[in-house]
């Protein structure tokens, strides 16, 4: 999975670089271990709420990246008949409410959903993704707070990449930790390495069952490494990043974990490599083949 | 229909939406109500609802209006029907991008994937000496907003039936009661009021007086007063204003060629503005005078109960501009 998302990314900055993408595309390249280690711990029936960078949140819930491309690409097929788009796509049949423009806008709705899966007596929990950002907004506190007095069955995802869009998450974020944060609310919260799937996942998987039996809500700082821009096209204007390390890509080291671990990693490699390229270019073929949504889309929806 | 009626034997505003959430949450297991102070009731709308449905049905949260809010729309894409107390509409605006650009757009941006069947219930227009923070009414700032139904019910009945009907809605509205018509008496009927409907009373050939809330009030009794001076008014009560009822506002325009439009918002974009720019457009032949807008100047609500009261349409004012629209 995390293959297929950094394929899938890549094509689009491809199409970007090319001029056949509209609007703006906030890429998760670097960022896959979080998105997979976390969806990974999910069952179908739960929801996330993710952020304007959270293509990679969809993927790993497994959505269908022809849908995915066909909604970045404005087209009448994407899963939001093309009204949403790169920031905006949302799936709830299949476990993804949906992507959110604002930061932090889509985090109490995650506390929301999770209310209502245990107050209907659903077996589900909620996951809100949000980055390092949404940490200094008001209302990520105010649904801690609420979801720790709901006792809901919600998971707070801060997916700290080290960039708050173009400035340093360091310069304009107090204290130690953002995890840390969480403990004033009487939420259990960690800090795992963020390109570690393995690490991820087995801190979302105790998290997620802690939340499912009726644990309560807790709070995962997960430190990955955003590598590429805030968004495609900016060259214009951004200033240079620090330079991300190459011993930091998810895929490389779990690589390199399954190697020492004595598996066939690199060959394994090659073969989903090969696999996720066909699947990846030919939803984009047929995603790009698609027709544009008819006119009168534009004047519905607004109301039941 | 008489069995729901009979549900409500509320014989003032506030307790008739608080029987018209109360109908709902016996019906429904899925409405839930939370908000601030929600469970004994402060503003009126949610009063005696916790000693019926407890607790766990009728939730008092933090002073966090956004997570609040936002709370809701989760919980209404996840199945539920919740109600939430704002206290003061005009706390709504520490909400708005829940509200906003949330709650009045994720149903467009999905495409239709969502339904949000949510309520915000705040009060709205000045109770007395309670500065601008407490007294603004801001419908219009919510029609604008777009994707949110709005209702401003004036009497019992309508607050009723218009709560009801906003939690039985599939969209989210808003449900604004203005505080100084808690008390205001009247008995619940039958015939329900609707999203879309207005209500024309009394019934007058001369000029149309147009409005909402406390504004519905000053212009029935206006007409009152003006029968004395031979004045045939008819007052249309726009108790929902998205829907807007304009097939009603229309037809009493067409049949009286004058209208008076009053409205508690502020007079720049208001509510007021935007019936009186309908009727131009759509029944400028009908007109026989020019149509008058009365709201509040473009300063906020003063503290002070004098200046309070000389910024907001007074009897004595809409009796004058009705005279002289009625001559023009």
């Amino acid at each position: 999975m995390m293959i297929r998302i950094r394929l899938f990314e890549e094509s689009l900055a491809d199409l970007y670089r090319r001029g056949l993408l509209v609007g703006v595309v906030h890429l998760s390249v670097g960022q896959e271990a979080t998105a997979v280690g976390v969806c990974s711990a999910l069952r179908r029936g739960d929801q996330i709420t993710s952020t304007h960078r959270g293509h990679h949140h969809m993927l790993a819930r497994g959505l269908d990246p022809q849908r995915m491309f066909a909604e970045i690409l404005g087209r009448a097929g994407g899963y939001c008949g093309g009204k949403g788009g790169s920031m905006h796509v949302s799936a709830p049949a299949e476990g993804a409410v949906g992507a959110n423009g604002i930061v932090g806008g889509g985090i109490p709705h995650a506390v929301g959903l999770a209310f209502a899966a245990k107050q209907l007596g659903r077996d589900a929990v909620a996951v809100a993704f949000f980055g390092d950002g949404a940490a200094n907004q008001g209302v990520l506190y105010e649904s801690l707070n609420l979801a720790a007095l709901w006792q809901a069955p919600v998971l707070f995802v801060c997916e700290n990449n080290g960039y708050t869009e173009f400035t340093p998450t360091d310069a304009v974020t107090s204290g130690e930790s953002i995890a840390a944060r969480a403990a004033s609310f009487g939420l259990p919260g960690c800090a795992v390495d963020g390109d570690d799937v393995a690490e991820v996942h087995e801190a979302a998987r105790q998290a997620i069952e802690q939340a499912r039996s009726g644990g309560g809500p807790s709070f995962l700082e997960s430190r990955t490494h955003r590598w590429r821009g805030h968004h495609e096209g900016e060259e214009s204007y951004a200033r240079p990043y620090r330079e991300p390390v190459e011993s930091q890509d998810p895929i490389d080291r779990l690589e390199r974990t399954l190697s020492d671990a004595g598996f066939e990693a690199k060959t394994l490699r090659e073969l989903l490599e090969g696999e996720e390229k066909a699947l990846v270019e030919h939803a984009l073929t047929a995603a790009q083949a698609e027709p544009e949504p008819p006119i009168h889309r534009a004047f519905e929806d607004v109301f039941v | 229909m008489s069995s729901i009626a009979a549900a409500s034997t509320a014989s003032r505003l506030a307790p008739a939406l608080a029987d018209g959430i109360a109908v709902c949450m016996r019906e429904d297991p899925r409405v839930f109500v939370w908000g601030e102070d929600v469970r004994i009731g402060v503003m009126g709308p949610t009063r005696g609802l916790a000693d019926e449905f407890g607790p766990e049905r009728v939730i008092d949260c933090p002073i966090s209006e956004a997570a609040f809010v936002g709370a809701a729309i989760g919980a209404a894409v996840g199945g539920l029907r919740p109600v939430v107390d704002i206290m003061f509409s005009s706390f709504t605006y520490v909400a708005f991008d829940q509200l906003v650009n949330q709650a009045g757009r994720l149903r467009y941006m999905t495409g239709g994937q969502v339904t949000l069947p949510l309520v915000v219930v705040g009060s709205a227009g000045a109770a007395g000496a309670n500065a601008a923070q407490h007294s603004e009414l801001p419908s219009a700032l919510f029609l604008q907003a777009g994707g949110l139904r709005v209702v401003f019910p004036s009497t019992p009945h309508q607050a009723f039936w218009l709560m009801r009907a906003a939690i039985r809605s599939d969209d989210p509205v808003v449900v604004l009661h203005h505080p100084a018509l808690g008390s205001i008496r009247g008995t619940v009927e039958p015939e329900a009021v609707s999203l879309g409907d207005a209500v024309v009373t009394p019934i007058g050939t001369g000029v149309s007086l147009i409005a909402s809330g406390l504004m519905a009030h000053r212009a029935r009794a206006v007409a009152q007063a003006l029968v004395g001076e031979g004045l045939s008014i008819e007052v249309v009560d726009v108790c929902s204003l998205n829907p807007m009822p304009w097939e009603t506002i229309l037809a009493s325009v067409e049949k009286t060629g004058r209208a008076v439009v009053v409205d508690e918002g502020r007079l720049t974009c208001s509510v007021a503005s935007e019936i009186a720019a309908g009727i131009g457009e759509r029944a400028f032949q009908m007109l026989r005078a020019p149509v008058r807008r009365l709201a509040v100047p473009d300063v906020p609500i003063p503290f002070a109960p004098g200046l309070e009261a000389a910024v907001i349409p007074s009897e004595e004012e809409i009796a004058a501009a009705t005279r002289e629209i009625a001559r023009a």
